[in-house]
């Protein structure tokens, strides 16, 4: 597969690492009353797509950077790559 | 032996002769031949033994699609089975035997079994060799294993060498026939990227196997013109003997080239390289593959496909037989009759089984319109064949043509599906194909020239218009489409011999008939009952004919059957060149640290850590086995000084406003207050609330600290740390870089550590254990003014230090570490007595990170805040981590001192039975203590560290062995520390 | 004061050898400094870049040269650059500090790290075994840089020359880098 980077363009994807689902980024809050819960819905509870799915990929071998691949399980197509750190900020992390 | 079959005209270039060998038999043929078009220029139409019947086969295809003909090449540790003698150049001193018979090729013994073919019809193994039970292993498998497969293999080491490599192109064309040549010089024109790769050593397809014309000159020399032109363009890549064997995701594709298979010897260079060819756009132009017609005893050596037989004449030059008999049902088939009459070879009859006009006149030839072949006679090849009609017609060739499968298999690689033409009574490429990739010419189902070359043409305008590269093809190339009239026929029905489908697996009409007789529908299931299409062919030539007859059989159409699915590759591929490079010591790299040139040089034995190589140990000449040396060196660190180079461990260098809130997010314990100067041991949780990863870190300045990871976590853990930092706490100000490789780091260990430093460290440093502390750390300067780290820490429980140089200086560092050690007789110690020394110590390590262990376990529960967030504190709180009755880490001594303990054992109660109920936990780590002299161990068991003294059992079902062993505290040695911190 | 003194080894001892068409050389003495930008901080690094080096903040995958020719920056993350340039002794951080004062976080990495270069006019086809990155002179020239991975090794490449590329590669493996390389030429040139 190629990843379009989005700041270094088209890149073999033997260069990153795979995550998982793009929600990994929305982690709970520790002091929340269902702490416990969310966290387990966090860490254990995932949707399994067959088509678009959000996902986090890593590009160890390249900047380093965390990406958010949007790709397509069923066909490999690749519609939309970001910087999940942008994705997190935009997302209200780190507020 | 003369060339008795060689005619006039073809691309041989006869100015030269090779010699060659067949089954030892001296032969010539010329520069341009294959193997099979030598053979048959000689007269040999026997090429071998089928797989399952010994039935003798001759060649029947004249491309990459041969079932029939494969060969063993060359001798010694070069020889290669299977090897298809259609696509095997010729070179002078080629050696080839055939296969899969015993005795001579003539005269195999094993042609008996063709005589209880019967027996071994369809899904004969799952039928015969059911009973009884005790007969699989000491009859019948011995049986199968010898008589399975057709070559052998040299039973040595590959001599050649492989490489692999990568390629990047606007437009890739696959395939350097008439549609293929049309795009490249279209694309190269027009100044796109163009890489053009042909499996053929020759490009032009089957230009250079018919007698049409292009641009009004010969197809073949039109195909040598384009080749030139393209040679001559920079932004061309031309690739002969080169399978592109596979499609994959967003452009990517895998081609195969033969580099020195032409070739006597490959003379140190590959012998193949495995490209991966990156490409924007792809035009697939593999052409067809003719197919045959199923009739009784189809097999025989002289039964060819049609189009095989015109280009071995047209091209090679060599006849494949004396009196050729063609059997069609298109119109195809006639241009091999009078192709071969042209040529002055006897054409004994065309039988067409289209009704209608002949549609041409052959002279001497019988025609038999409406006619049908039934069955062929003679023992090693054909002598006459029989037709329905009742008619016996001499023929030592039979040309079969039963139509023309586009090659679509490269577009079904993506799960894409083809779609039936019923005016070609074929498959065709479906819509759903590889993104990127058109098709254009016969693999399109463009069968006739004037199609391929306009549709290759105008596949590479959409293409270059796709990238905005404007087309610019130049001039309209002139060529005339043939005719192509076909009316679908697929077997003789009247036949009452075994028609066969698949030569190379001998799978025949009736085993598709008795599969659906049982039961088998779907495609995919008779392919894996009867084998079909399961060999190394892929039943690219058997494969319609089998649908078709299911078709018959199910009262289905042939779409409505469907095809099995199209995987790569497209051809064999050697498994050398999938391996590549990466054989024995080049598997995979090597990481070194700073000494182990020095290491090298004491005789050090070596162990893979990861992609490290460490020092596990450095024997003495006296020392005969390595107990002796770790015994020595833990002896000699415990009772003096040892110097261990732990440059391994990984280090991450943290800086920024933030960082010491980001270690405190990412660590179970604080370090927000730790002080500068100062080093802390710190636990990693997952955010399961398992064990990641443990380690010191140091804090160098207000926004600066060093982190230490394990050897085998320094990867995961940076990548982890970079996940937090981008994606959960981005507004952190705190950045991370690995220093793992720019410090060269040694521990020096002992009661004399201190006093071996003070002799390297530059005086103006204190390092007295007032001024520098057990968990002190401090940038300073060694031997005269080299900057160096060091840290106050220890995993041996001894009084240690860790010292940092960087790396260029490692080398020189160990040297003079053991220079100025000499008056304390330092040892350097491995990788052995270091786990030997931190087990004597009770310090969690690989074996005890699983990541199927807590905080709790590692008896560090206590360390996880409660006061902060961190990764895994919130699921570290679930009860099941936290259950009364939750594993400990504790230590282990056998109660009769002289036992051995084993790790992966499991403790049992007194008494009670070795099963599962009854497992209480396992041992994880083990050693033999020269301290204390006899066998540790440290473990996981139920509510540990309550019970202390108690004894219980360690079983080790895989060693046999039941030792009790005492419950004791894990630090076997100096458990209030007092060592450290002197 | 110790009687001993430390002696620098370079990672390939100096690695040098010319064959046909190719020549591979061990850059030694090549410093190496990571510059991380703190978050709030690229107007300073920007300003602090210029004042001290007359250089521009590079691009990722780009690189900005200094106004005397002498420092190479490359762009290897948003928020990171590494400057290069010819200084033999290891204080290679306190050099930049000096330039760019308390601007960025910098991490020394000359140790971390070997340098080759490969050059001549076969390069591209030594390259070609082991770079999957497309190095057609037109898309991947001078001025810029990228990170990739070479028979599971990580590497910097950058174009230093019509026909001359710098291989930056972690020390620690550098021997089995340094065989990868000559495997290819030996695979393609001989």
């Amino acid at each position: 597969m190629i990843i379009n980077h989005p700041l270094l363009g088209p890149r073999d994807a033997q260069e990153f690492t795979y995550l998982g689902d793009a929600s990994l980024i929305d982690r709970p809050d520790w002091q929340d009353e269902n702490a416990a819960e969310k966290f387990h819905d966090y860490l254990y509870i995932r949707d399994n797509p067959a088509g678009q799915h959000r996902e986090l990929w890593y590009h160890e071998q390249g900047d380093r950077s965390w990406l958010v691949v949007t790709r397509d399980t069923l066909t490999h197509e690749i519609t939309n790559v970001e910087l999940a750190r942008d994705v997190a900020i935009a997302g209200g992390r780190g507020r | 032996m003369t060339q008795t079959n060689r005619i006039s005209g073809g691309l041989v270039d006869r100015s030269k002769t090779l010699n060659f060998t067949f089954n030892g038999k001296n032969l010539q043929g010329h520069p341009g031949d294959t193997l099979a078009s030598a053979l048959l220029a000689n007269g040999q139409r026997m090429m071998g033994r089928s797989f399952k019947y010994h039935r003798p086969r001759g060649v029947l295809t004249a491309g990459s699609e041969e079932p029939n003909a494969l060969v063993q090449l060359r001798a010694g540790a070069h020889q290669e089975p299977n090897t298809r003698a259609t696509v095997a150049e010729l070179f002078d001193g080629l050696a080839a035997t055939s296969q899969n018979h015993r005795g001579s090729l003539e005269t195999d013994l094993m042609e008996v079994t063709d005589l209880f073919s019967r027996f071994l019809s369809a899904g004969f193994y799952y039928k015969t060799f059911m009973w009884p039970k005790s007969f699989w292993e000491k009859v019948y498998e011995p049986i199968i294993r010898h008589s399975a497969g057709l070559g052998r293999l040299s039973g040595q080491e590959d001599p050649d060498i492989y490489d692999k490599g990568f390629l990047h192109c606007d437009l890739l064309v696959i395939g350097g026939g008439p549609a293929g040549l049309s795009a490249a010089l279209t694309a190269g024109r027009s100044g796109a990227r163009v890489i053009l790769a042909d499996e053929d050593f020759l490009f032009g397809g089957r230009l250079n196997a018919e007698t049409f014309e292009v641009d009004a000159m010969p197809g073949s020399d039109w195909a040598e013109r384009a080749r030139a032109e393209l040679t001559a363009m920079d932004n061309v890549r031309l690739m002969t003997r080169t399978t592109v064997y596979g499609a994959y995701d967003h452009g990517i594709y895998g081609a195969l080239e033969r580099m020195t298979d032409h070739l006597p010897t490959s003379s140190g260079k590959p012998r193949q390289i495995l490209w991966r060819i990156y490409s924007k756009r792809a035009v697939l132009c593999a052409g067809a593959t003719e197919r045959p017609i199923a009739f009784g005893n189809n097999d025989r050596p002289g039964v060819m496909l049609a189009g095989a037989v015109r280009a071995y004449a047209n091209r090679w030059a060599a006849a494949p037989g004396k009196r050729v008999a063609v059997f069609t049902n298109n119109d195809d088939g006639w241009r091999t009759a009078s192709d071969l009459s042209r040529a002055g070879v006897t054409i004994s009859a065309i039988i067409d089984s289209r009704d209608g006009e002949p549609r041409a006149q052959i002279p001497g030839a019988t025609v038999a319109m409406g006619g049908r072949v039934m069955d062929t006679c003679g023992r090693k090849g054909i002598r006459s064949i029989k037709l329905v009609d009742g008619r016996t017609i001499d023929a030592d060739c039979l040309a079969v043509s039963g139509g023309w499968n586009p090659n679509v298999h490269l577009t079904g690689h993506q799960r894409g599906r083809p779609a039936w033409r019923e005016d070609l009574a074929a498959f065709v490429p479906g819509e759903d194909l590889p993104a990127g990739m058109a098709v254009a010419g016969a693999a399109n189902g463009a069968l006739t020239l004037a199609a391929a070359l306009s549709e290759g043409r105008a596949a590479s305008e959409k293409a270059l218009n796709d990238l905005g590269i404007s087309p610019n093809g130049g001039d309209m190339v002139k060529a005339e489409d043939e005719a192509a009239d076909i009316t679908a026929f697929w077997h003789v029905g009247e036949s009452k011999a075994r028609a066969w489908l698949d030569q190379q697996n001998d799978v025949t009409a009736k085993d598709v008939k008795l599969a659906h007789r049982e039961s088998y529908r779907s495609v995919e299931h008779l392919k894996r009952y009867t084998t079909l299409g399961m060999a190394t062919d892929q039943g690219k030539t058997a494969n319609m004919l089998a649908l078709a007859i299911m078709a018959e059989c199910t009262g289905k159409t042939i779409p409505e059957t469907g095809t099995t699915i199209f995987r790569p590759p497209y051809t064999p591929i050697a498994m050398g060149a999938l391996a590549g490079r990466a054989r024995g010591k080049d598997f995979r790299p090597y990481r070194l640290t700073p000494s182990h040139k020095w290491a090298e040089e004491q005789g050090a034995v070596f162990v893979t850590t990861g992609m490290w190589l460490r020092a596990q140990w450095f024997p003495r000449p006296d020392e005969t086995h390595w107990r002796e040396s770790v015994d020595r060196e833990v002896a000699g660190t415990r009772g003096s000084v040892g110097v261990c180079d732990v440059t391994t461990l990984g280090k991450i260098d943290i800086q920024g406003r933030d960082a010491a809130e980001f270690l405190n997010k990412l660590y179970v314990n604080g370090f927000a207050k730790l002080a500068v100067g100062k080093v802390r041991y710190g636990l990693m949780l997952r955010e399961d609330g398992m064990a990641m990863d443990d380690g010191t870190t140091a804090r160098l300045g207000e926004h600066h600290f060093v982190m230490t990871t394990t050897t085998a976590n320094a990867g995961p853990v940076f990548r982890h740390m970079e996940f937090c930092r981008q994606c959960l706490w981005p507004e952190l100000d705190v950045n991370l870089i690995s220093t793992t490789d720019g410090w060269a780091q040694f521990a020096v260990a002992g009661p004399n550590a201190r006093k071996l430093l003070q002799k390297v460290v530059d005086p103006e440093h204190d390092i007295t254990n007032e001024a520098f502390p057990f968990m002190a750390c401090a940038e300073l300067t060694i031997c005269g003014g080299t900057k160096a780290r060091l840290f106050r820490i220890s995993f041996s429980g001894e009084l240690a230090f860790e010292i940092a140089v960087p790396a260029r200086y490692g080398d020189s560092l160990m040297r003079v570490l053991m220079a100025v050690g000499e008056e304390f007789d330092v040892v350097p110690y491995g990788t052995e007595a270091l786990g030997v020394m931190r087990i004597e110590k009770g310090h969690a390590a690989g074996n005890e990170l699983t990541g199927q262990t807590s905080a709790a376990n590692l008896g560090m529960g206590r360390m996880v805040s409660k006061k902060k967030d961190c990764i895994g504190n919130t699921l570290s709180e679930r009860p099941d981590l936290n259950r009364d009755d939750g594993l400990r880490l504790v230590g282990f001594k056998p109660v009769n001192r002289v036992e051995t303990l084993t790790s992966g054992a499991h403790f049992i109660a007194l008494g009670k039975s070795a099963v599962m109920d009854n497992d209480e936990g396992w041992m994880s780590s083990v050693t033999f203590s020269p301290e204390l002299g006899h066998s540790i161990g440290i473990g996981f068991i139920k509510q540990g560290s309550e019970r202390l003294g108690e004894v219980v059992r360690a079983v080790d079902l895989v060693r046999g062995k039941d030792i009790e062993v005492e419950i004791v505290s894990a630090h076997f040695i100096d458990p209030e520390g007092e060592r450290l911190r002197v | 004061m110790s009687e001993y003194t430390l002696t620098a080894q370079p990672a390939l001892g100096g690695y040098q050898e010319t064959f046909e068409g190719v020549s591979l050389e061990e850059q030694t003495g090549l410093a190496i400094v990571s510059i991380a930008t703190p978050i709030g901080g690229e107007d300073a690094l920007v300003k602090a870049l210029k004042d001290g080096y007359g250089a521009a903040l590079p691009k990722t995958g780009e690189v900005s040269l200094s106004k005397d020719g002498q420092t190479r920056f490359l762009g290897m993350a948003r928020d990171q650059m590494f400057a290069i340039f010819d200084h033999t002794e290891p204080d290679a951080v306190d050099i930049v500090g000096g330039k760019l004062k308390d601007v960025a976080y910098l991490t020394s990495q000359s140790d971390n790290w070997v340098g080759l270069r490969l050059s001549g006019s076969k390069s591209r086809d030594v390259l070609e075994r082991i770079c999957p990155l497309d190095l057609e002179p037109s898309r991947f020239a001078e001025g810029k840089v990228a990170r990739t991975s070479m028979e599971h090794m990580g590497v910097i490449i950058l174009p230093d020359g019509a026909d001359s590329f710098l291989l930056i590669t972690a020390s620690s493996s550098a021997a089995s880098f340094l065989h990868a390389v000559e495997t290819s030429i030996q695979n393609v040139v001989g």
